[in-house]
């Protein structure tokens, strides 16, 4: 199987960090936004103190790959999760989505080369998440 | 109250990606992230009931609420009534809710005797699929006017962010050209139409 991160929300570090804050601070999320993009090291900040058991603030974004795999490859996947979508394309190639918390479930659950590639694949666009679920995942 | 849209993945790189040409069969992978601020607690309880959503809410357990008849939205028809009594209430409420905060009964204790008038905020995140449905239920001439407001808003948003997908949204009888509520119709359907013709 390979797989392809080919769109996410923008800023995704910056929108768990806004969601992390968001319970527990009296500002507005609007304006812990504006405050968090001009402040990267905070975003960081706050990021790594992240509890993975308080999952929901993983799910405000959207991460999209290209899947190349056959039909029982990607069955396999969709019967170890229930919160990652897939739409078949053509040529054995598949859309799948889902949010950093379908990712974080899935790599908990699944000791695979499949789940490792799928951790690998936010390097770039949440390097702080994927610092920890490397923690954890090994 | 506002809704902005803070995120959403864009639908351009993902057009690209697949070679797909219906921008509307990629919808379900697409997500929109929205801050919405300053609803009422009542407005906030319907909007969980889209259970497909993902949301993170001003926590009452740990935000103190101060000078809560600032902070309560009033409904236009408790105003057009004078609204004497729901002031009265709630300042009757915030007074009690200071005094049990003030006796060291915890936050999560004493916003029992909050009112569903009780100002909010939240992020709520939504695939695109889900939104043009929530669209199409709250943007309905029957829905709830807080909620209804709160959808407008977030519809301009999305139809600025991505006219592609969003100008053909709007409530179900602007969507499908037909009023799907049966006996419930609010017979105004070319209403509806005109006001959300993009």
């Amino acid at each position: 199987m390979r797989i392809k991160l080919v769109a996410h929300t923008p800023d995704l570090e910056a929108m768990v960090a806004v969601s992390m804050l968001t319970t527990t601070s009296g500002a507005q999320p609007s304006t812990l936004h504006e405050r968090l993009l001009a402040n990267p090291e905070r975003i960081r900040e706050v990021v790594s103190r992240l509890e993975v058991q308080h999952g929901n603030v993983l799910e405000h974004n959207r991460l999209v790959w290209l899947v190349e795999a056959t039909g029982d490859e990607v069955l396999d996947v969709m019967l170890g999760t229930r919160v990652l979508l897939f739409t078949r394309l053509e040529g054995g190639r598949w859309l799948m989505s889902g949010n950093l918390r379908a990712l974080a479930d899935y790599a908990k659950q699944k000791d695979t080369e499949f789940a490792s590639r799928l951790v690998d694949s936010v390097k770039d666009a949440a390097p702080t998440i994927h610092a920890s679920f490397r923690r954890r995942t090994g | 109250m506002k809704a902005k849209l803070l995120s959403y993945t864009s639908l351009a790189p993902l057009k690209e990606a697949t070679g797909v040409l219906d921008a509307r069969s990629l919808l379900p992978h697409l997500g929109y992230t929205f801050a919405v601020e300053r609803i009422s607690r009542a407005c906030s309880h319907q909007l969980v009931r889209h259970r497909v959503a993902s949301f993170s809410q001003q926590s009452q357990r740990y935000i103190v609420m101060k000078r809560l008849n600032e902070r309560v939205v009033t409904p236009p028809s408790v105003e057009k009534a004078g609204g004497d009594e729901f002031k009265e209430l709630v300042k009757e409420a915030g007074e009690a809710y200071q005094r049990l905060v003030d006796r060291g009964v915890p936050k999560e204790d004493a916003r029992f005797v909050l009112p569903n008038a009780a100002e909010t905020s939240l992020l709520m995140t939504m695939d695109g699929r889900s939104l043009l449905h929530f669209f199409g239920l709250r943007l309905c001439n029957r829905a709830q006017w807080e909620i209804r407001a709160l959808a407008d808003e977030m519809l301009g948003e999305a139809r600025k962010a991505e006219p592609e997908l969003f100008n053909a949204a709007g409530p179900y009888c602007y969507q499908l050209g037909h009023c799907p509520e049966g006996r419930f119709t609010c017979g105004r359907m070319q209403e509806a139409v005109d006001r959300y013709k993009a």
